[in-house]
């Protein structure tokens, strides 16, 4: 092995000079020489038995036991050894699988885009970032004859799963009747899709809501979802958006309850995802108040850049570290 | 990212104590524990979570798991001593409707 | 010594016998130090396997000639309950012993050709080669 022989002079080198003059530069040297070493892929007792041959090069006369007590190195080194190798193995089954979900991830946008459609009498701003590269939180927006329907739900469990889980809701959306369907009856549906189809272990939080411009009402109803806020624009206040209801996937018989409210010119409707109240900063778990007070801040401007100002500033009070999938939707009534 | 269980018997009942914090990296050492006590019929699981700082989405589906095997096997599942963060995500998610929740022994406001 | 020698894996001291005489026959074949540790090695890790999951088996190490490549070849047999998921038990990361890295995906890597084969509730028969550099 010529490329070995290579090594062991270079080697038996460094050692002889860093023996001569214990200098610094040599051991850097050697450093930058075991880095060679491992992209060669030698092993931990390689390098053990390398140092024996250029030992035994350098002090023939080595005494007996010197000698023997490499060989018990040597032997102590193997265990090392399955270790290094297991870890490169499981180096490459890693990249393997990052390659594999990066793909995963990018099927999953094409699939699962939804644009913000264009709303005469809204203004609407959308922001949904995830935690890692597959998003657990799923928003739609589906126009239907006059009416604009928005639905948020967040696929409990991370990655994956939860990733795998929101495609069978919006295939399950995407396939019910045009007709509007009320958001309390739509949950229902949902329910007894997601009871029969998901692991024990996972349910699903969801609200969904449907705007009719004619009447500038707002019918919605919630599955155990976070409460998003309303903003009324005449008292200058923002309420919780409470809408009570058992997470989709529990039990198939559960029930949802109808909710109504009048939106009037500069309401606001706000919906978000748990992955915004999760926020954790210094000072421990961001409070709703603070939400709204970040809200309140940007609330002059148009939809979009309020929805991406409180983003920004959460994520920045975070670190630039997700906690989890963070969607937050902005519905500001103009006319 | 840790939790320590604490488990004791007495006839049928299983009182298990929970402290620190129940997440993606501790739902499954609780799932281990507590699932398979409610898989017999007449058994009463009854956690007491008033150790328990923090819990997430994942831990709370364990509790989901648990409460549709308990149906499952006619056992029954009570939680108790929650503190106001935890109790949060159980009313929120409506879960604090169709499970048995005993409120904080400490005089908490119901 | 061109014949077969085996031995009975009974107990912990039968794991050491095996490794005695994997090393002997990989010392007189002219394995260098490492390869010599390495073979010994696959030959602990097989015996230890007899010895936690089968109770008895036995080892048998022999020298090989193929095409004037010279080599030395390990059988690791038992009569034991056998492996229900061979799959599972070659992949990275999975282990029984606690050991890290070490397993049958170990013994594969230290060695240049690796077999098994095992039948639930029958046995299982593991052979391993290492060639001569």
């Amino acid at each position: 092995m010529p490329a070995k022989d290579a090594l062991t002079e270079r080697y038996q080198d460094l050692l002889s000079v860093y023996l001569k003059a214990k200098t610094e530069t040599t051991l850097y040297k050697g450093q930058q020489f075991s880095r060679k070493l491992l992209e060669q892929q030698i092993s931990p007792e390689d390098l053990v038995s390398l140092h024996i041959q250029v030992m035994d090069e350098l002090f023939p006369d080595m005494s007996e036991e010197m000698r023997d007590s490499f060989d018990f190195l040597l032997e102590a080194m193997i265990g090392y050894g399955f270790a290094y190798r297991e870890h490169q193995s499981l180096r490459d089954k890693q990249q393997q699988l990052e390659s594999e979900i990066e793909v995963a991830a990018s099927m999953q946008q094409t699939l699962l885009l939804s644009d913000v459609p264009d709303f005469d009498d809204l203004d609407i701003g959308v922001v949904s970032v995830p935690a890692k590269k597959m998003n657990g939180d799923y928003y739609n927006f589906v126009k239907s004859g006059n009416s604009l329907s928005v639905a948020v739900a967040d696929i409990i469990g991370k990655g994956i799963p939860a990733a795998l889980c929101m495609s069978m809701i919006k295939y399950a959306m995407d396939s019910l009747p045009d007709e509007q369907m009320k958001p309390h009856l739509l949950l229902e549906n949902l329910n007894r899709v997601v009871e029969h189809n998901v692991h024990s272990n996972m349910f699903i939080t969801m609200f969904h809501g449907v705007y009719e411009p004619e009447s500038h009402k707002f019918y919605y109803a919630g599955a155990g979802h976070e409460p998003g806020f309303i903003y009324n624009a005449k008292e200058d206040q923002f309420h919780d958006l409470i809408a009570k209801g058992l997470v989709l996937g529990v039990s198939r018989t559960t029930t949802y309850h109808p909710y109504e409210k009048e939106i009037e010119i500069g309401d606001m409707v706000i919906l978000l995802s748990d992955g915004v109240t999760e926020c954790r900063t210094n000072k421990g778990f961001i409070e709703r108040e603070e939400i709204v007070s970040l809200i309140r801040k940007y609330m002059d401007l148009p939809a979009q850049k309020i929805v991406e100002n409180v983003f920004q500033e959460l994520d920045r009070l975070q670190g630039f570290e997700l906690r989890d999938d963070f969607t937050l939707i902005v519905l500001k009534r103009l006319v | 990212m840790n939790l320590q269980i604490n488990q004791e018997q007495i006839n049928e009942t299983y009182e298990l104590k929970l402290a620190g914090e129940v997440d993606a990296y501790t739902a499954p050492k609780l799932k281990e524990v507590m699932l398979p006590l409610t898989e017999k019929e007449g058994n009463i699981v009854v956690v007491d979570l008033s150790g328990v700082e923090y819990m997430d989405s994942t831990g709370l589906g364990i509790f989901v798991g648990a409460l549709k095997s308990s149906k499952a096997y006619n056992s029954s599942l009570k939680l108790r001593g929650m503190t106001e963060r935890v109790k949060r995500i159980f009313e929120i998610t409506g879960l604090t409707e169709v499970m048995d929740i005993e409120s904080e022994v400490k005089g908490e406001a119901l | 010594m061109d014949i077969q020698s085996c031995v009975e894996v009974r107990n912990e001291w039968d794991i050491v016998s095996a490794r005695q005489l994997g090393r002997n026959m990989a010392k007189e074949l002219g394995f260098g130090n490492v390869d010599q540790a390495r073979i010994t090695t696959a030959i602990s890790e097989l015996a230890r396997n007899i010895y936690l999951y089968a109770g008895r088996g036995k080892i048998c190490i022999e020298p090989i000639d193929q095409l004037g490549r010279k080599g030395l070849r390990i059988v690791a047999l038992d009569n034991g309950p056998g492996i229900r998921e061979i799959r599972k038990v070659m992949e990275d990361g999975y282990t029984t012993s606690g050991g890290l890295g070490a397993g049958l995906p170990g013994v594969k890597r230290l060695m240049d050709e690796f077999s098994i084969e095992s039948t639930v509730d029958v046995g299982t028969e593991i052979s391993a080669t290492k060639w001569l550099r």
